[in-house]
């Protein structure tokens, strides 16, 4: 079953709209939502999360839109990760995790601590007396304290090492939680989500499951964010155009190398080789040279 | 560029960074590789004699200036100009009150040179920026805009050495990939040196000529960064590469 779903939803600030008309199931074994900055996943998980309410469309939980829907069982079933910074700097990571229990149980916050692989000596800690990735795995613990099925990621890992990202997502790809994940970095997505959608301008441009997505990128968006992303002893990372979006018909075509007349139409969402694609030239990129 | 030998930081009696030999040739790119408390940032930092609570030993040559027995009138002759640095926050780096351009008529005038127009476009354009972004304040242009205007300083001061502290980690993956090229292109036009301090080693192979991998204060391995990142000597880059996504 489907516990979350963006159904024709437009998010606005004042009278700007940021996402455009989005419709996305979460469905299990892990969504990613990739864009770059501005391109509106954030906001999207704001709107997932309750905290945002769409201009237009609605945001279903289960087989109630969110507005009308119990909060206090959406907030036990859905549940923020956001980037350590979280953290209150003033309280001990032990308070910060029993404040989210129903009952606080000194019990319980060591279980949690080391299902993050935290001891529990650390509980007397505050946040700064933390390694980043400490505090990050005290932010993951604070929100299963409420068992959810669902946790809302955003950026995860950007803050952290190299080491300690793949420990972390080691430990969400273990976790038995439905998984949300919103990140600029492709390769992060590879490893924690069976389906991908990639916003672009607040529009999805490209949705499918991740594999074939990064492999083989339809829309010549995708393309970019996966040749920018640097490959040990590889080429260096391409740089493509910088443009801000397009206010009329495909809003990469400021960017898009194969852009021509056409895309002055937006383009319409279409079935093409096993994911869904808004891109007239979306056959061209996938027979490009060499898959780029 | 920069040369350094035995070089020792150390807090009290407590050695946060060791570095036996470090030498950056013009145009050439150093990568210093490490987790968070390695010891990176704050040779980095030393470099520069940033230091300041901290018992530095050793001896360090940037451009030509000894660090740690240079006047202060000295070291202002190479901080910021000659020697820039670039870090991880562009945007907490510059004045929030001070439109951009007068932030660069600034640093010009610091330094004794001449803050015309033309100067100032010629430096933005050499990191492609337009010239109009000279009017804006901090908080109204992009993380990759301020990472970029943050070298346009380095350009129109006529830096021979670029000092980095995880320039493109705050950025997105395409705005990285643009700043990358953008360094690799000074590199190649003005014969910059260009000094380079990452958790990603990804990133840095696809730039750096050489490489010193740090662990705990220690430089454990160092060498050409083809050789070292393809065919690590030491376990702990080998543990580094394999955590590489």
């Amino acid at each position: 079953m489907t516990l979350l779903r963006a159904d024709n939803v437009v998010l606005s600030y004042g009278k700007r709209p940021v996402v455009h008309g989005v419709s996305l199931d979460v469905v299990p074994g892990g969504v990613g939502l990739i864009g770059e900055s501005g391109s509106g996943k954030t906001t999207l998980a704001r709107a997932f999360l309750g905290l945002l309410t769409p201009t237009s469309g609605s945001i279903w939980y289960g087989t109630h839109p969110l507005k009308n829907a119990d909060m206090k069982a959406f907030r036990r079933d859905v549940q923020p990760v956001f980037q350590a910074e979280s953290l209150d700097p003033r309280m001990r990571v032990g308070a910060s995790i029993a404040e989210a229990l129903k009952k606080p149980a000194q019990e319980r916050v060591a279980e949690l601590m080391k299902q993050v692989g935290l001891s529990p000596d650390l509980v007397i800690r505050r946040p700064h007396e933390l390694s980043g990735g400490q505090r990050q795995r005290v932010v993951i613990a604070r929100a299963l304290a409420v068992g959810p099925k669902l946790l809302i990621l955003d950026e995860p890992t950007s803050a952290l090492d190299v080491t300690v990202q793949a420990r972390i997502l080691d430990l969400l790809a273990g976790l038995d939680t439905e998984r949300l994940l919103i990140t600029h970095n492709l390769s992060v997505v590879g490893r924690l989500c069976r389906t991908s959608h990639v916003l672009f301008a607040g529009r999805v441009v490209e949705s499918g499951p991740t594999d074939t997505l990064l492999e083989r990128p339809s829309h010549p968006y995708t393309r970019a964010l996966r040749d920018a992303v640097p490959v040990l002893g590889g080429e260096p990372p391409a740089a493509g155009r910088s443009a801000p979006p397009a206010e009329t018909g495909c809003p990469f075509r400021s960017r898009c190398p194969l852009a021509v007349q056409e895309c002055e139409q937006p383009p319409p969402p279409r079935e093409v080789e096993g994911r869904t694609v808004a891109c007239h030239r979306a056959e061209e990129v996938l027979t490009g040279p060499a898959g780029r | 560029m920069i040369e350094v030998r035995d070089l020792e930081v150390r807090y009290g009696t407590r050695t946060v960074a060791k570095v036996p030999e470090l030498d950056v040739a013009a145009g050439e790119c150093v990568a210093i590789v490490g987790e968070s408390g390695s010891g990176k940032s704050t040779t980095l930092m030393s470099l520069l004699g940033l230091l300041e609570n901290a018992q530095v030993t050793g001896q360090i040559t940037v451009c030509g200036v000894d660090v740690r027995n240079a006047s202060p009138r000295e070291l202002r002759a190479i901080r910021g100009a000659r020697a820039a640095l670039v870090m991880q926050s562009p945007q907490s780096a510059l004045s929030p009150t001070t439109r951009l351009g007068s932030l660069m008529r600034a640093a010009l005038k610091l330094h004794g040179r001449a803050a015309t127009r033309a100067v100032m476009a010629a430096a933005v354009e050499a990191v492609m920026l337009d010239p109009a972004i000279l009017r804006s304040y901090p908080h109204e242009v992009s993380g990759g805009q301020a990472q970029r205007f943050a070298i346009a300083l380095a350009v129109a001061l006529g830096a021979e050495v670029i000092l980095a502290d995880e320039p493109t980690s705050a950025l997105d993956v395409t705005v990285q990939a643009e700043v990358v090229a953008l360094l690799r292109r000074l590199r190649a036009e003005r014969g910059l040196g260009l000094l380079l301090v990452s958790h990603d080693l990804a990133l840095v192979s696809t730039i750096a000529d050489r490489v010193l991998v740090m662990k705990e204060g220690d430089v454990v391995e160092s060498g050409p960064a083809a050789r070292v990142l393809s065919a690590p000597g030491h376990a702990y880059t080998r543990e580094l590469l394999e955590a590489t996504p």
